[in-house]
């Protein structure tokens, strides 16, 4: 029995157990025992490692083995299962189950959803992958679905589009063995891209497409946020985490293994000017600045979240594209570091949900000597999510910015650039509404969230900072993931990178940032007037008294200016083309089912025979 | 193995069908379902047989190409096997509504006409035998609910004997240009003598006439009204086991008897949009057995759309396309026999009724392909077919099977995004313990068949050959037996 053996049978053992004894109050710690076993064997794993199962179908060989962009994969997926299993373990989940929902299918569909990303994960074919990518795809709405009906009509919304993914990639996994004659993924390797340019357009458009809806990149985006967002908080967070990172998964292997980054650069649209690179480069530039300007609009932190998770997406897909060494490790590092802020920013927000009932921007604000902790964690997860020091996003983001300048691609830079602007903008304006200005009279007895939730986003914050100081933890696992995909491995120091063209020494830049903070602090307490505390209720604003019934927390319509300015560029295109599809469908469906409405079908049938016999006669 | 056991799949059931009423009381309610034992039994020993060698039959020891033929393939073994288990599965035990008797008889008709379709191996025979099973459809149609099933089942016995009518055309066409009707025989001359625009001719008429029953477009308007208004019984059986045993006997002929350019291109078309019609029909559709009616268009489009590829991989996706039909729909019938009306009517039945809710989300994701369940290697299979296939027509029809899919996820998650609703808004009866029991015997195939996928592939294989083996076939019915041994017995 293999290393990967026992992972692939824990996490069944785990999914099984989920089903069978997941409401008892106590199955969180099985469930943590469990992943805790698979981050262990995953870790110490020789690579590649082999599957003891595999079977020959149709022709077809179909195994499992794990090698290192896999495996980097799959630690996030553990990790960020494990973070979800101990939050539910406590208060959380006591509520959610007395509340009525089922504690057994949140932890049932949780473990699914491990056990099918590392089916996937593992995949040594193409139709492993497909069986992998399908488990997925239900799991993930199994999980989607869980708690509310708005969670199931969410869900429910995700199933034309995850189906069409679906569909996509089986569409391209028959044409691949129609022309190539190989599924093996190390097969088509090598057979892919010999392939004429017609063919291989084909297939990246099929393949491509079905990995774009998965990860939400535009135009197929508009399942995602809902579907994230009122899934239950665990899993929200699981799902924002990791999930939809599997398409970017796909897309390395079929981009970077299969096709190779080079022959997709031979893919030109206009010849010597754009090729299916940029076109890729493109659509990941604004995939990022999209979605995040509408995460500025939003007024629900968890939808707010869920917009950056597909925005940030696109850093890892751009820095994938540009495929130099610095730029994919970037691009997959910042999976890495998305997973940890983005589990940590909705573990926080769900935590302020748990204390106050609502995740509305517009009804929090002041909470920040209520629940210190979570401001702390929404904190440093807002720094990592907006890229700064001394944060791990800052890293991710630094070396795909780098990659951009130095290969030469300025105006993709800028879309970068913008995008983050608007990420600070945004997460500004969730921290504030959340923490800062006015505390409402109802939440003035709020308390901090139990130490059962804030002691999962504590360390998921603290694993972002030591990511961030030390990013050479993070980026020995990447550095395997890109020789696995044949990428140029990018050589990394503990502290970040070491390079001719510019280092980057996190450890210093971290050092000095606090040695700075610390300078302050000794100005501020040591050299400055002594400070007087008072209740955050206690407010004057010239010289008169503020009740806490007088609304002076700004939160609604937070940046009216600039929306001022950019509001009209809101088009809502997509969700035109959304529901004008759905429309072209019911109508194209109305008109047939009036064929099987006609009142005299043996009229039809005459009719069909003298079609069909004049068919016969004049063909 | 004595070949005569083949003349008892037909004699039996019909036998005891005219018999039953003679039976005393008490002991009536178990002749037909011995019987449908015995055929069990008897299909059990055929498949065994068969999956060696064909078993052929000349009843009455008359040699063909006179005397009638009786042609047991392994697919044809599998096809006996299956009437008899589905015909048990949805027998009429007591407590189904009154004229039991009449129900019991028609459901034997129905199994000996199936069993006589599956391996006759003559166009007369054919006929016979589906004129018999079209007899005993409408009569069991007809026992559907009020006016509107009434209608239903005129409707569907107009277009039921048009498309006899149009067959017997056919199959005098051939026969006017042949002089003989037995398959063997006409697989040895077609080639020959039945080329041009009369042989096509030939083909389309008894294309369009079977394909009545097999719910095929342009002349399966019929199906949507029988299976909404009969009972579930019958609209399982229908849609499960008459309608692929029509479709049985057109593969048949195809592979034996019309061999020509044009006739794959003639089902490819007619399959694909019998798909597309079905599928986006059924995307409109407000209650639960319309909308399975119309799927199960769809997916014997899908099955048309699989034998139109030429050779074997044919062959394979078109049979594992109609096994998986014939096991999944007629549960997802079964189901949705309490569950019908509209969607508001079962929101939230998944709380009351847990395990049918699982069984309708696992018959329906297999429905959809989702792999490891059996479904997926259908469509695999399908696509695959038609993806190595040059371009153009097959290749739209691909792209048909991978939309319509969508559409298909649609409608079916609907179905269960309503069980599962947290709406207290469920008028819908408890689900039955005999439609659990009976679909849970169905899922439990289903994923037997998921678990042992590699295996059953091979055999899929063997019998996908098997069944394109002309010069087989045609040398086995033929060839005059050797003194020694039985007559009939394959050389």
């Amino acid at each position: 029995m293999t290393a990967l053996d026992t992972v692939l049978a824990l996490s069944t053992l785990a999914a099984l157990t989920a089903f069978l004894f997941g409401n008892a109050r106590s199955y969180a710690w099985l469930a943590g025992i469990l992943l805790t076993g698979q981050i262990v064997l995953l870790a110490g794993m020789d690579l590649p490692t082999s599957a003891s199962l595999d079977f020959t179908i149709f022709g077809q060989t179909v195994g499992w083995q794990l090698d290192g962009f896999g495996r980097f994969f799959a630690l996030i997926t553990v990790g960020a299962a494990l973070a979800s299993v101990s939050y539910m373990g406590g208060e959380w989940g006591e509520r959610y189950a007395a509340e009525g929902k089922s504690r057994r299918w949140l932890h049932g569909s949780l473990a699914a959803n491990v056990m099918a990303m590392l089916l996937l994960l593992a995949s040594k074919d193409l139709i492993a992958f497909f069986i992998g990518w399908e488990l997925t795809s239900w799991a993930g709405f199994l999980l989607m679905a869980q708690g509310t009906d708005r969670a199931l009509r969410a869900a429910l919304r995700y199933v034309p589009y995850a189906m069409a993914g679906a569909m996509a990639v089986l569409g391209g996994l028959v044409l691949t063995l129609a022309w190539t004659g190989t599924l093996d993924l190390d097969g088509l390797a090598s057979a892919m891209p010999d392939l004429g340019n017609a063919r291989l357009a084909i297939l990246l458009v099929l393949f491509g497409t079905g990995f774009a809806i998965k990860m939400g990149l535009l135009p197929f985006h508009l399942w995602q946020t809902p579907a994230y967002a009122e899934a239950p908080g665990a899993g929200t967070a699981f799902l924002g985490a990791i999930s939809s990172r599997m398409g970017l998964f796909g897309l390395g292997l079929l981009l970077v293994k299969m096709i190779t980054l080079s022959r997709l650069a031979d893919l030109s649209l206009v010849d010597g000017l754009f090729n299916a690179r940029d076109v890729l480069a493109w659509i990941a530039a604004l995939t990022i600045v999209l979605p995040t300007f509408t995460a500025l609009k939003q007024n629900d932190a968890r939808y707010l979240l869920a917009w950056h998770g597909i925005g940030q997406s696109g850093y890892m897909l751009l820095g994938l594209v540009v495929g130099d060494a610095t730029g994919s490790a970037g691009g997959l590092l910042h999976v890495f570091n998305h997973a940890t802020y983005q589990a940590a920013l909705v573990l926080s927000v769900f935590a302020v949900m748990h204390r106050t009932g609502t995740a509305d921007l517009n009804s929090l604000g002041g909470l920040v000597t209520r629940m210190p902790l979570t401001f702390l964690v929404m904190l440093m997860g807002i720094i990592g999510l907006a890229g700064l020091p001394p944060m791990n996003g800052f890293v991710s983001k630094w070396l795909v910015y780098r990659s951009l300048m130095m290969n030469g691609m300025p105006l993709l830079f800028l879309m970068t650039v913008l995008g983050t602007l608007g990420t600070i903008l945004s997460v500004y304006k969730l921290i504030h509404n959340t923490f800062l200005g006015q505390l409402r009279a109802e939440h003035e007895q709020i308390r901090e969230a139990p130490w059962s939730m804030t002691v999962p986003m504590l360390v998921l914050v603290g694993l972002g900072f030591l990511t961030g100081a030390a990013p050479g933890l993070a980026l020995r696992w990447v550095a395997q993931a890109q020789a696995a995909l044949g990428l140029p491995v990018m050589s990394y120091t503990l502290g970040g990178i070491e390079s001719a063209r510019g280092s980057l020494d996190m450890l210093w830049v971290v050092g000095v940032l606090f040695a700075g903070f610390g300078i302050g602090a000794i100005l501020f307490y040591g050299v400055g007037n002594r400070s007087k505390r008072i209740h955050q209720l206690d407010n004057y604003a010239g010289g008169h008294f503020l009740s806490a019934d007088v609304r002076y927390h700004y939160s609604d319509n937070f940046y009216a200016g600039l929306m001022h300015r950019i509001g009209p560029l809101y088009r809502g295109s997509f969700v035109w083309l959304e529901s004008a599809l759905a429309s072209a469908t019911d109508l194209t469906a109305t008109l047939m089912q009036a064929w099987y409405r006609q009142a005299v079908p043996a009229l039809a049938l005459l009719a069909a025979v003298v079609l069909g016999l004049g068919w016969v006669i004049w063909r | 193995m004595n070949p005569s056991v083949v003349a008892l799949v037909v004699a039996l059931p019909l036998l005891a069908a005219f018999l039953l009423p003679l039976v005393p009381g008490s002991a009536r309610r178990v002749v037909g379902p011995l019987v449908l034992l015995v055929l069990t039994g008897i299909g059990m020993r055929l498949w065994d047989v068969a999956s060696v060698a064909p078993v052929v039959l000349a009843v009455g020891d008359f040699l063909p190409p006179l005397g009638i033929v009786f042609y047991v393939d392994s697919v044809a073994a599998l096809f006996v096997l299956a009437v008899a288990l589905l015909c048990l599965l949805f027998w009429p035990w007591a407590g189904e509504g009154e004229h039991l008797d009449r129900k019991q008889s028609l459901t034997l008709i129905l199994a000996a006409a199936c069993g006589g379709l599956a391996v006759s191996g003559d166009l007369f025979n054919v006929y016979v035998f589906y004129e018999l099973a079209a007899v005993a459809s409408y009569g069991l149609a007809a026992g559907g609910r009020g006016a509107a099933g009434q209608v239903a089942t005129f409707r569907y016995v107009i277009l039921g004997s048009l498309g006899s009518l149009l067959a017997l055309f056919g199959i005098t066409l051939v026969y006017f240009m042949t002089g003989t009707v037995n398959l063997a025989h006409l697989a040895e001359l077609a080639p020959k003598a039945l080329v041009g625009v009369p042989g096509l001719a030939a083909f389309l008429l008894i294309l369009l006439g079977l394909g009545v029953k097999a719910e095929l477009f342009l002349v399966n308007a019929w199906a949507p009204e029988v299976y909404a208004t009969a009972e579930t019984r019958v609209s399982a059986l229908l849609a499960g086991l008459v309608s692929k045993l029509a479709l049985l006997v057109l593969v048949r002929l195809l592979v034996l008897v019309f061999p020509l350019p044009g006739t794959h291109e003639a089902l490819l078309v007619l399959g694909l949009l019998g798909m597309l019609t079905g599928e986006l029909a059924a995307y409109k559709a407000r209650d639960v057995r319309r909308m399975l009616a119309w799927s199960s268009i769809g997916q014997l489009g899908a099955a048309f759309m699989a034998f139109s590829v030429p050779g074997d991989a044919g062959l394979v996706a078109g049979i594992a396309i109609a096994l998986h039909h014939m096991l999944v729909k007629p549960a997802l019938f079964l189901l949705a026999g309490r569950w019908g009306g509209s969607l508001g009517r079962i929101a939230g039945a998944a709380r009351r009724s847990p395990l049918g809710a699982v069984l309708f989300v696992l018959f329906a994701l297999s429905l959809l392909g989702v792999p490891p369940l059996p479904g997926f290697w259908a469509k695999y299979l399908l696509l695959s077919g038609l993806a190595g296939q040059p371009g153009g027509l097959w290749w739209l029809g691909g792209l048909v099977v991978l939309l319509t899919t969508v559409v298909e996820a649609v409608y079916l998650f609907r179905v269960i995004g309503a069980l599962y609703s947290r709406d207290e808004g469920s008028v819908a009866a408890d689900q039955s313990a005999t439609a659990v029991a009976g679909s849970g015997m169905l899922a439990a195939v289903l994923l037997v068949i998921a678990l042992s996928a590699p295996v059953l592939a091979g055999t899929l294989d063997r019998m996908a050959v098997q069944m394109g083996d002309v010069d087989g076939y045609v040398t086995r019915v033929l060839t005059p037996p050797a003194p020694a041994v039985p007559i009939g017995v394959a050389p």
